[in-house]
């Protein structure tokens, strides 16, 4: 009880902390009237936050994991999981406005390997490792309780649906798919697109365009009934995550002590990430033995291949998406552009007194990265999609009812349905 | 209460907040949408009474009905911006009491389920797995290939373009070069003056002995004799003929004309042959071609190129630098000693180019048609930009030496593309571009902070590089027989062997501010605004005379017809013999104060005051 009360003082502490620093955040110059009706564009990121409250949230970050991890694992809470979830909605989510995120930081990290120019901040960086690392050890704790994007879904899950495991699986190969274009426009300098396209942060800033408000209530309509939608189907920091809690040894477990195959959690996870004990007589008479895995695994060096190859086809579209290269190529295939003067990007780039030569150059450069880079994100979608397959042969020997380490989101529904006791 | 109440309680919080939260999305979406159709910077009502404004100009009526207008489309736009803000914050509160209520009433209904007695047949669905993955799979390498047939790259097309324009431009140049050889009687009616000094080289060579006998002053130097490239369309001849530039021929302040007037009277009217108005300010020279005098001018309103007879001062065309894609709406603050157009123009007998301190470059044919424009940005130059402009083989020099870095930029004079940009390890400057010929080849002479450098015209390559200037650069260098000399008031005057980059000598006695070093003939002037104009020995730094005139040279002396003219900021031009030792001819009150340079062409000089250009001849 002593350490649930300091962990209590620390929170109210932080909260007093929080209002005295909130004009931190506000703009030290006001932003210029301008008469030609430009409209100021929302930003992706909010206002820059000062470093010690940077370190303030990695602190937050870390007490929330530790928290999160001890109530899942060693008072076996779900209700506790709860609260901090609305904790970490509230902190993270609103207050925070979804910024900066382990997921986002995925972005930062690709970067600061890719142009040697930036440099990643160490807040960032341990945004990114601190989850990681959580989950190496003790699974997906950060998936039950530290992050606002799964807090907002998890909130609103009120009669979740099982989905089919084949779908489960179909579907999960987005995360993936997602993720290798995430690297790939961040290491070509092109767009953070997890922070663009994060459904849900324009919901924390109130400030989001039309469509991402859209798409922000669809995700959470649908995840309604499907619960946590972005988490399971999309999130391609959680392509890292399952990798680590794969090899996580303590991970949560549904029964304390020994499983006494009452059946009862095998309907308790929304997220379908229950596995089954293994029927052999079944498997030996499927077919999908030896054979059929030697096969899938033969032919995930011509999945790669394909990949690869179709990286090196779709390397000129998907480079479109550079503003540079979307620029140049506006400016060849309309010249007449240039009198456009509502064109602001044209107009700028007039202004600013670069060449169309250095222009044209800068973009074929960029091109040429993405030239390489589309290739390796295909080779890798590739690889996944051949992995995959060679898993839906693969078995492994189950005598009773576990949590799948990769997708179990440790959220802790399942114990609470675990009728025996320590 | 009993678990019934509660469920209902649960369902009617659950009914309200949904109904709310319903009721609220609806009026932001019609929210969303009359925003949309109501932006009051896009309303046609307005665009009406603006239009109607400007047919009624002084309808004090229409200006306040504008203004009310005005006022109520923001006062509706702001309130309907506060609206979505409300709503937002109302709909994520209805949402919560939803959520809450909905899940209350779950957790009330639901109970621990039975398990399902037959489970999903994990078998079956591993199989029909591997079909939606390689589906998906497939689909997502389809879609793919399909995006990268259906995309075209744009960026190889422009290496096409580039390429059909490098061979159009020159083919183009070919052609004019062919008629500037007198091969069109048209040509030469609309140019005569042009077409009349288009000697030979042996013609050349045969005057250059009668002037010397005339006025036992020196020849012009080697260097500038008739040029034999076959490159240019632009023929040393031709410059020679004319005052194309900044300081004449190249940019070296050395005239080839004869009979130049030396003496003359503002107020009594002697020797003025005409005084035009210049419709706009500028501190840039008169170029002359032909029997066309150029100048610039420009205010917070325009930017102009002005286009005089060179026989009757008549205003022939004046060419507006407007409606350039990436011109600042704005004009960038200069100081009013430099102003917007101070860079002077260059024409190269088919075009007129002039630049202005808003970064706009803009070309004229010799008709004041435009024929291309654009914009370099404006340059980060804290008293305004007023590098001059040169050409010379089929390109357009622009010296772009900003706080921001240097630059030098050659565009191609007949599309204004660039043919090359080389960046410079220089800071801002305020000097002009000088061409210089050495060892057959011509190199663009650029002098700033902290360096003194020649580059190719052919490449923009840096050739040689001199770290010897400060201080903020005004004076262009001189340059006679392969010696460069470069000087800055505060800094030091500096004569560089081009071949070698040697510094022969250096001093820092006479410095000079704006104005110019002449070299020619083996001696340098200095004209320093204090008002000493020096001369000294252009290899090894002697000095041989001084004359303090007491009023302040921001204007270049300029080398013609033997003599050395130099006119000061008061509008007195005196006239030297060119040597020596110091002989002043005549001394000639125009009654006009400025500080540019003279032209000189055809027996004439064309002067640019304060409000008016001047054309002095016998």
């Amino acid at each position: 009880m002593k350490k649930i009360k300091y962990i209590l003082y620390l929170l109210i502490f932080a909260f007093y902390l929080l209002p005295s620093h909130l004009s931190a955040q506000q703009q030290r110059f006001p932003k210029p009237e301008f008469e030609s009706g430009y409209e100021q564009p929302s930003t992706v990121t909010p206002e820059p936050r000062a470093l010690s409250l940077e370190y303030f949230d990695v602190l937050v970050l870390l007490a929330v994991l530790s928290l999160v991890t001890w109530l899942i694992l060693k008072k076996r809470s779900r209700q506790g999981v709860l609260w901090v979830s609305i904790f970490t909605l509230i902190y993270f989510g609103f207050y925070r406005n979804g910024c900066i995120c382990p997921i986002g930081a995925i972005q930062n990290v690709t970067l600061s390997f890719a142009d040697p120019a930036y440099a990643i901040s160490l807040t960032a960086l341990l945004f990114f490792l601190f989850p990681l690392v959580f989950t190496l050890f003790f699974g997906r704790t950060f998936c039950a309780g530290a992050c606002p994007l799964g807090a907002i879904q998890d909130l609103i899950i009120i009669k979740p649906i099982s989905l089919p495991k084949w779908l489960n699986k179909t579907l999960g190969l987005i995360p993936y798919i997602y993720l290798s274009l995430a690297v790939l426009f961040a290491a070509t300098g092109t767009d953070f697109i997890i922070c663009r396209y994060d459904p849900f942060v324009g919901i924390f800033r109130m400030d989001a365009k039309f469509l991402m408000v859209v798409l922000g209530i669809s995700f959470l309509l649908v995840g309604m009934f499907v619960a946590r939608p972005y988490c399971r189907f999309f999130c391609p920091y959680s392509v890292l995550l399952s990798w680590m809690s794969r090899f996580s040894k303590r991970h949560l477990t549904i029964t304390p002590s020994k499983c006494i195959q009452c059946k009862l959690c095998s309907n308790s996870c929304p997220f379908d990430a229950i596995d089954y004990p293994t029927d052999e007589k079944e498997v030996v008479k499927s077919g999908l033995g030896p054979k059929r895995f030697i096969t899938y695994a033969l032919l995930i060096p011509l999945w790669i291949a394909a990949g690869v190859f179709v990286g090196e086809r779709s390397h000129t579209f998907l480079s479109k998406a550079n503003n540079d290269v979307y620029l140049a190529e506006l400016l060849i295939s309309n010249p007449e552009i240039k009198n456009d003067p509502d064109n602001i990007d044209v107009q700028t780039f007039l202004a600013s007194g670069k060449t169309m030569e250095t222009l044209v150059e800068e973009a074929g450069g960029i091109r040429q990265k993405f030239y390489y880079g589309s290739m390796i994100a295909g080779g890798f979608i590739g690889l996944v999609i051949g992995v995959t397959l060679l898993n839906t042969v693969v078995f492994r020997k189950r005598q009773d009812y576990v949590p799948q380490k990769g997708n179990c989101l440790s959220c802790g529904r399942c114990m609470d349905y675990c009728p025996v006791e320590e | 209460m009993t678990n019934n109440d509660k469920l209902k309680l649960a369902q009617n919080v659950a009914l309200v907040a949904g109904t709310f939260c319903v009721i609220v999305a609806l009026l932001l979406l019609l929210n969303y949408w009359q925003v949309s159709q109501n932006d009051p910077i896009e309303s046609q009502v307005m665009e009406v009474l603006v239009e109607r404004l400007n047919e009624e100009p002084n309808n004090d009526g229409l200006k306040t009905e504008i203004r009310n207008y005005d006022l109520l489309a923001r006062k509706a736009y702001f309130n309907s911006q506060w609206q979505v803000k409300t709503g937002a914050f109302l709909l994520l509160f209805g949402a919560i009491v939803l959520a809450v209520a909905l899940r209350y009433f779950y957790s009330l209904k639901s109970k621990i389920e039975a398990p399902d007695k037959v489970l999903e047949n994990e078998i079956a669905s591993r199989i029909v797995a591997q079909k939606g993955i390689v589906i998906v799979g497939g689909i997502v390498f389809i879609l793919a290939v399909i995006a990268s047939f259906a995309t075209v790259n744009y960026l190889d097309q422009y290496d096409i373009q580039t390429t059909e324009l490098a061979d159009a431009a020159p083919a183009e140049d070919d052609g004019i070069e062919v008629i500037d050889v007198d091969q069109t009687q048209e040509e030469t009616a609309q140019q005569p003056v042009a077409d009349e000094s288009e000697t030979t080289e042996e013609e050349v060579e045969a005057e250059q002995p009668a002037v010397e006998e005339e006025v036992a002053a020196p020849q012009p130097e080697p260097e500038a004799q008739p040029e034999t490239s076959t490159a240019s369309s632009l023929s040393i001849n031709q410059i020679k003929n004319n005052h194309n530039s900044f300081r004449g021929p190249l940019g070296q302040g050395v005239i080839y004309h004869e009979n130049i007037p030396t003496e003359w009277d503002g107020a009594s009217g002697t020797n003025i042959l005409w005084e035009a108005p210049i419709p706009k300010h500028g501190y840039n020279s008169p170029v002359v071609w032909g029997d066309k005098v150029f100048i610039a001018g420009a205010d917070d309103q325009s930017r102009e190129v002005y286009c005089y007879n060179a026989d009757t001062g008549e205003l022939l065309w004046t060419g507006v630098a407007n409606n350039i894609p990436g011109s600042p709406s704005t004009m960038p603050r200069v100081t009013e000693d430099t102003g917007l157009a101070a860079p002077t123009v260059t024409t190269d007998g088919k075009r007129v180019f002039a630049i202005f301190g808003t970064g706009d470059v803009i070309a004229f044919d010799m008709d004041g048609n435009r024929v291309w424009a654009k914009n370099l940005g404006v340059p980060d130059n804290h008293y305004g930009h007023s590098s001059s402009l040169i050409t010379w083989d089929n390109k357009l020099f622009i010296q772009l030496d900003t706080n921001s870095g240097g630059r030098l930029l050659a565009l191609n004079t007949a599309t204004g593309d660039p043919v090359w940009d080389t960046k410079r390890d220089a800071n801002i400057s305020w000097a002009s571009p000088v061409l210089a010929e050495v060892d057959g080849k011509y190199q663009i002479i650029l002098t700033a902070v902290p360096i003194v450098a020649g580059y190719d015209v052919e490449t923009g390559e840096e050739l040689w590089a001199v770290d010897c200037m400060m201080g903020e650069v005004g004076p262009s260098v001189g340059y006679s027989e392969g010696i460069v000399h470069a000087a800055n008031e505060y800094a030091t005057m500096v004569a560089i062997d081009i071949k070698t980059q040697e510094i022969l000598w250096e001093d820092n006695m006479y410095l000079p501010e704006a104005s110019s070093p002449l070299a020619h003939d083996g001696l340098l002037i200095i004209c320093t605004s204090y008002g000493v104009m020096v001369c000294y020995d252009a290899k090894t730094g002697e000095e041989y005379w001084e004359h303090d005139v007491g009023t302040t040279f921001y204007s270049s002396p300029m080398y013609a017809d033997g003599k050395l003219f130099m006119m000061d900021n008061a509008g007195v031009m005196r006239v030297y013999e060119y040597g020596k030792e110091m002989n002043l001819i005549s001394e000639n009150e125009l009654g006009e104060t400025f500080g540019t340079s003279p032209a000189f062409a055809e027996g004439r000089i064309y002067i640019r005051g304060d409000e008016n250009l001047y054309c002095i001849g016998n």
